[in-house]
């Protein structure tokens, strides 16, 4: 199976923001990560894939083909499901994959005919398929967000942002989905939801301020902080002074008093207790607020 | 919280660009506003800076811009449910009065700022220096406010607040956009009410209530009074900012705050169900090939085709446009083909040409917003995401919705086509003729809407924005009318060529058609290459910037694409030189100021040869072959000159007609001429005989023309000599002397290149001129003789009498020859015809039977039997009442509609297709026409041809007052009191109306130049009277008498004096028989510009 290479890839708008900074990566079949606050360059950086904007410098390659310079080569094999999009209101879900799937280069009435029936099987909104899109729920909308994406057999699936808006079954049986389709397919989601990768992934990088700050295994990451998180409830003014002792890497509220999470090699004093490493802390540790 | 509302709207509002553009367009508009809305118009001394003008312009404007009002308008509530941000602001404090009433009147602010654009644009335009000093008044600042303050703002109101509830209301920016486009269906709603004071009423820009306001105003008047809020304009605008206020009153109530909440979901299923999410793993996804070949691009272009052309009529607002257009097509269908007030027949070229100049504004419509629509329609859903991702190829995004909007056109047309051909049943006409209906709208229509389309999503592709967009293409339209205007009109560089001319049922679209459809062809290359680089450069993806798209053209290309598109360009390069040499190589292409230029150098090098001694034609004999079909002829033959002043003439000036792909030759004069070829450049040939020309002396002039046009030419087209229905007189031969029509006419231009002013008839003391009976005039009286040869189908007729025809080389001949001598105005006309004969003999018993013909189109015999009914009733009247009738035949001959008159020649009357062959004449209701126009253009033959007018001011009083007092007597004779007065009422309008325009002081009637309306509808209507209160039989008797003395053949005062008659010695016969108590009238009547008395 191909890989998709990314190498050096930065941009910069005209505003001066910096969306990318030098960004590189490997991708091969399977779940791929995506990990990173909002606004740190992950949209920027899918759209790119995605062949829907130019990168300032830098190169992706999806085995042989370069995505920058023969995007629509790349257009053939890529699904594509954006953070945000809209529908043709006035036309059932059937007719508008329908539409896609001429635009996607399917031609074959019948093949088209039975492909969309059976991608609505799988999205599960057969029963749903004369009606108009223009009354459809969130979830139901993203499930045919991930059916139109996948009507080209894609070799590459970009799905931003997918869960948000979904409640936790909707969710839950997407990532059912996502993950029988990154068996074979390169599949890169882009979150800012840290189970998401937990339980989908199995490569993953943080994205943060155009920088891939982290890259790697998501359990491998998490096992090499075991034994070095540790928390604390502490009073609210004694924050400022934890903050200048100890490396804090999260902080939340617990019974409405702060708990503290730090990152130390060896355990500390005055009430610190160990805590099992997770994803979050791989996260929060990585990114600075 | 009002306040914070309005603030917030204004201070928005004016951090948006759009707001700035809109004044700009308005400002710069406004400039040119008068000169654009009165173009063509004629406002005769009315100045073009007095307030009525002003007044108009301004509303104008506001109706035309009304757009921009709804764009501006319609937007306030809209953008917030756009932007999804209704639930908050809902959600506070805010009430909705403050809310609404808070962005109404801020983006009104907004509103008047941008139309004050108007009123300063129409300030800076006053001081523009193309106007003429004697057109201006002087500057009154209060002649642009009081009119801005009256006039627009209530419009404005009244725009805003309809604009602002339907956004409100509707929440479509669609709807924003076309509604500007309802108001202007109001307004030519309006215009098909009869009753004058309710249309003024109703009119939405106050243009009629404007016209209906100043009505009894006198120019004067026109020029000082301003506008004032009374009256018409009162009422029109009460009645127009109470609706307004009505409406922001409903919009009110019926506006829900809580929109948002209520926003009924239909969300019942959620299409999903538990128990099937274990099924779904085991659904496998079956297999499918794709190809990425040509065939898969075709295919997918004729779906995507399909998908958009279904998409657009699943629009309201396209069926919103539709029914508009529905609605004003019916009002304007009412009638067709008016002559003199009376409707043709439901034709199909009239019902064609009816349908397209209303649907047209139509289509423009729909043109500009869905090429917009359709570009931006992924965009507007936020579909484009998923769009721009997938593999279809950039040509196919947008080929494939240029041909939806395309095949959109292609519904439309046929549905009008449908609803002429319904329109037809409904009057009981069944001669359909479907191809006329197809080449009208197929041919016409269907080429300007493909190239403008191409033109405009070339903008909305290179754009960001639709608005943008939309802004662009308007700006391209008004570039491309004002290259026209300015004077660059080749087809060549202005885009889309010319119209087709125009449709005669005769001769089809002739020679039109030929170059019509290559320059088409031309542009529409030149629209597939803008196609293509739309789609090159169109926006997909994210990246906005058209510089970035630019660059990365080089990457999206695709060899095919690069190919076609080189080939393209090969091909609109080829065919443009093609045509170019066409039109500018082998036939002469003149720019306006080249046409300018030559006429004036004509008039200062030859002016003085005007009246110099030369001998009169007395003998005219042509043999003449016509070849219809390559649109061409040739003529071999002689004239005789005679000396007939008292003094030597040893040159003869000959004019040869100024055209392209004549050539004159072999010009041979008896004893033989030494050629001064000085004056080439104007055809102008000066032959010194080498025997000087005694007086009372004859020479014979023996010449070949030929005319064999080349090619084909951008404009000017011949139409006289064509594939059926060739009509040219014999100002188309060789003339003696300098020739005064191809002078230059234009009074300004005149001024501006130091010429006098040219009179339109000399003063009626002109020696000169008294000598002529027509400018230029030399001859005084011809005998003719001609042979013409013509195609085998065609019949060829001219003056007198047909001595023989025979067929040879298959072609037919006709031989005719003048019995007596006529004037020297002789017709050539050829055509295929059906005829209509007959026989019609004087009551004197010793005169010849005269023949009676009408030669027409096969078709058209409707009328027949009513012209032919005229032509006796005529003959019986005019022989009876002024002199015998002086030939042996009379003929008829109609004419392709290139031309709308018909005309009088010795013994034939060439009539045009438009003026009367086809008129459906309801006895009951209309006039007949055709009977009276008949009755007109015999009357010529006894004025005009019998005894011919001075070429002096008064001439037209003679020949066409006295023509249509003989047509009127004809028709006094034949019907009712009441038809008589239905004619002279509608007379009277033609006249009155044609007062309003005029741009000189009226002359009277004994010295009338060139005003027809002074000559035709004020001159009918002073003989009527005058017989009426002088006695018929009284009056006829001076016109007996005037005859007599005055003929050209042997009318002893004519032969007295030498000269023609004038209108002072028409008006001695009048006074001879007019009782003394009645000698006043002919003052009032003929000699002064009093008014009329009633009938």
């Amino acid at each position: 199976m191909d890989k998709l290479i990314i190498s050096n890839l930065s941009k910069t708008y005209d505003n001066g923001i910096k969306a990318l900074q030098n960004v590189s990566l490997e991708i091969s079949t399977g779940m791929f990560g995506l990990l990173g606050p909002n606004g740190a360059g992950k949209s920027t950086l899918m759209r790119t894939l995605a062949t829907l904007q130019d990168a300032d410098e830098g190169s992706i390659k999806l085995g042989n083909v370069d995505v920058t310079n023969q995007k629509n080569e790349i257009r053939k094999v890529l699904g594509y499901l954006p953070q945000q999009f809209g529908v043709y209101p006035k036309i059932s879900a059937e007719m508008l994959l329908n539409h896609l799937a001429v635009l996607k280069g399917i031609v074959n009435k019948k093949e088209r005919k039975n492909l969309i029936e059976s991608l609505l099987h799988k999205v599960n909104l057969y029963n749903a398929r004369k009606q108009n899109l223009g009354g459809f729920s969130g979830g139901m909308k993203q499930r045919f967000g991930i059916a139109q994406a996948l009507l080209n057999n894609p070799k590459l699936l970009i799905v931003d942002e997918p869960t948000a808006g979904l409640d936790p079954k909707e969710r839950n049986r997407f990532y059912n989905l996502l993950s029988e389709i990154g068996e074979n397919t390169i599949v890169i989601l882009s979150t800012h939801i840290v189970d998401d990768v937990k339980e989908l992934c199995t490569n993953m990088a943080i994205i943060d301020k155009g920088i891939v700050v982290l890259k790697g295994n998501p359990l491998e990451l998490i096992n090499n902080l075991e034994g070095k998180i540790y928390k604390k409830t502490i009073q609210k003014e004694e924050l400022e002074q934890y903050q200048k002792e100890y490396t804090i890497i999260n902080q939340k509220l617990f019974l409405g008093k702060p708990m503290i999470h730090i990152l130390s090699k060896k355990k500390p004093e005055n009430g610190f207790i160990s805590m099992k490493s997770g994803l979050e802390s791989v996260y929060f540790s990585k990114i600075k607020n | 919280m009002l306040l914070e509302i309005i603030k917030f709207e204004v201070f928005y509002r004016l951090k948006r660009p759009e707001t700035y553009l809109f004044f700009g367009v308005l400002f710069l508009f406004s400039i040119v506003g008068v000169d654009f809305v009165f173009q063509g118009v004629e406002i005769g001394m009315v100045q073009k800076n007095a307030p009525l003008v002003i007044a108009k312009t301004m509303g104008a404007i506001t109706g035309i811009f009304m757009i921009m009002a709804s764009m501006i308008m319609g937007v306030p509530i809209l953008r917030d449910f756009q932007h999804q941000t209704e639930p908050l602001l809902f959600s506070t404090t805010l009430t909705k009065r403050d809310y609404i009433f808070g962005r109404f009147l801020g983006s009104f602010m907004i509103l008047l700022f941008v139309f004050s654009g108007v009123l300063f644009g129409m300030i800076l335009g006053s001081q523009m220096p193309w106007h003429k000093a004697n057109e201006m008044q002087v500057f009154k600042i209060v002649s642009y406010t009081k009119p801005f303050a009256i006039i627009v703002l209530p419009s404005l109101f009244f725009g805003a607040c309809l604009f602002f509830v339907t956004g409100m209301l509707s929440k479509k920016l669609l709807v924003v956009y076309t509604q500007g486009i309802v108001l202007f269906v109001v307004f030519m709603t309006t215009k098909a009410i009869k009753n004058e004071y309710i249309q003024a009423i109703l009119d939405p820009f106050s243009l009629t209530t404007l016209t209906k306001f100043t009505e009894n105003w006198s120019v004067f008047e026109k020029n000082t009074f301003q506008i004032s809020m009374a009256n018409e304009v009162l009422y029109n605008k009460l009645f127009w900012i109470l609706l307004g206020l009505i409406v922001l009153f409903i919009g009110y109530k019926k506006f829900s705050f809580n929109t948002y909440f209520k926003k009924s979901k239909s969300t019942k299923n959620d299409g999903s169900n538990l128990n099937t999410v274990s099924i779904v793993d085991k659904i496998t996804i079956p297999r499918f090939s794709i190809d990425y070949n040509f065939k898969t691009q075709i295919i997918q272009f004729f779906e995507l085709s399909k998908f958009y052309t279904k998409q657009l009529l699943k629009e309201n607002s396209f069926w919103g446009i539709v029914i508009c257009g529905i609605i004003i097509i019916i009002i304007n269908f009412v009638n067709l083909g008016t002559v003199y007030g009376v409707d043709s027949y439901p034709e199909t070229y009239f019902i064609v040409g009816e349908l397209q100049e209303t649907s047209f504004y139509f289509f423009i419509i729909i043109l500009i917003f869905y090429s917009g629509e359709l570009i931006w329609k992924e965009q507007n859903l936020k579909f484009n995401l998923i769009y721009d991702a997938t593999s279809i190829s950039d040509f196919n995004r947008i080929v494939s919705k240029f041909i939806a909007l395309n095949l959109i056109y292609i519904v439309l047309l046929f549905s009008l086509i449908l609803s002429g051909i319904l329109f037809q049943i409904t009057c009981g006409y069944y001669h359909f003729e479907i191809s006329v209906y197809f080449s009208g709208f197929f041919l016409e229509i269907f080429p300007f809407l493909i190239l403008y389309t191409f033109v405009a999503f070339f903008f909305q592709s290179i754009s960001n924005h639709k608005f943008i967009g939309v802004l662009f293409f308007i700006l391209f339209f008004i570039v491309d009318v004002g290259l026209e205007v300015v004077g660059f009109k080749h087809s060549f560089y202005n885009f889309g060529g010319k119209s087709l001319d125009t449709y005669s049922e005769m001769n089809g679209y002739g020679h039109f058609l030929k170059p019509y459809l290559f320059i088409k062809i031309y542009w529409f290359l030149f629209g597939l290459i803008l196609l293509i680089i739309s789609s090159l450069l169109s926006l997909r993806g994210t990246e906005n910037s058209l510089l970035k798209r630019i660059k990365s053209i080089k990457k999206s290309i695709s060899k095919p694409v690069k190919i076609s598109l080189i080939s393209l360009v090969f091909l609109f390069l080829s065919l443009g030189i093609f045509i170019f040499y066409n039109t500018n190589i082998i036939n002469e292409y003149w720019t306006k100021n080249e046409q300018i230029a030559y006429r004036v150098s004509y008039e200062k090098t030859l002016k003085i040869f005007e009246y110099i001694n030369q001998p009169k034609i007395i003998d005219v004999n042509l043999n003449l072959d016509l070849f219809p079909s390559k649109r061409a002829y040739k003529v071999d033959g002689f004239y005789i000159l005679k000396n007939t002043s008292d003094s030597i003439i040893n040159e003869i000036h000959l004019q040869q007609k100024i055209a392209s792909h004549i050539k004159l030759e072999k010009v041979t004069f008896e004893n033989g001429a030494i050629k001064n070829d000085n004056y080439k450049k104007f055809h102008y040939t000066i032959y010194q005989l080498n025997k000087n020309l005694q007086p009372g002396d004859s020479i014979k002039m023996s010449f070949i023309q030929s005319y064999f046009p080349k090619g084909f030419e951008d404009e000017n087209f011949n139409t006289v000599i064509v594939n059926n229905g060739t009509f040219f007189n014999n100002q188309e031969f060789p003339t003696l002397g300098y020739n005064k029509k191809y002078e230059l006419k234009d009074k300004d231009e005149r001024i501006k290149y130091n010429l006098q002013p040219r009179l339109n008839k000399a003063n009626i003391t002109d020696k000169n001129e008294l000598l002529n009976a027509r400018s230029g005039g030399d001859a005084n009286g011809i005998n003719l003789e001609m042979i013409i040869g013509t195609s085998s189908n065609q019949t060829a007729i001219t003056s007198g009498n047909l001595l023989r025809k025979w067929s040879a080389n298959n072609r037919n001949y006709f031989h005719y020859k003048t019995l007596k001598p006529i004037i020297n105005f002789y017709a050539i006309v050829s055509g295929k015809y059906q005829f209509k004969k007959d026989i019609w003999q004087s009551k004197k018993d010793l005169s010849k039977p005269v023949s009676l013909a009408i030669y027409h189109h096969p078709k058209h015999n409707y009328n027949t039997d009513r012209m032919l009914k005229s032509m006796k009733t005529s003959l019986d009247y005019f022989s009876k009442n002024f002199s015998e009738y002086q030939y042996q035949q009379l003929e008829i001959m109609e004419f392709p509609r290139y031309a709308d008159f018909a005309q009088s020649f010795p013994n034939a009357i060439p009539f045009s297709e438009s003026m009367g062959f086809v008129l459906d004449i309801d006895d009951e209701k209309d006039v007949d026409m055709v009977f009276y126009i008949t009755a007109h253009e015999i009357a010529h033959q006894w004025f005009g041809m019998q005894v011919e007018a001075a070429n002096v001011q008064g001439k037209n009083f003679i020949l066409e007052t006295l023509a249509q007092y003989a047509a009127l007597m004809v028709f006094k004779n034949t019907y009712s009191e009441k038809k008589v007065k239905q004619f002279l009422d509608f007379q009277k309008e033609l006249y009155l109306k044609n007062v309003k325009k005029s741009k000189t002081v009226e002359p009277t009637l004994a010295l009338v130049e060139n005003q027809d309306n002074v000559y035709y509808n004020k001159g009918v209507l002073a003989m009527y009277i005058f017989q009426q209160k002088v006695g018929e039989k009284k009056v006829n008797l001076a016109l007996q008498n005037f005859l007599k003395d005055w003929n050209s053949i042997d009318g002893i005062k004519k032969q007295q004096t030498k000269r023609y008659a004038t209108s002072s010695d028409l008006l001695e016969y009048f006074r001879a028989v007019t009782p003394k108590e009645a000698q006043p009238l002919i003052k009032t009547f003929f000699e002064s510009n009093e008014e009329l008395p009633e009938f």
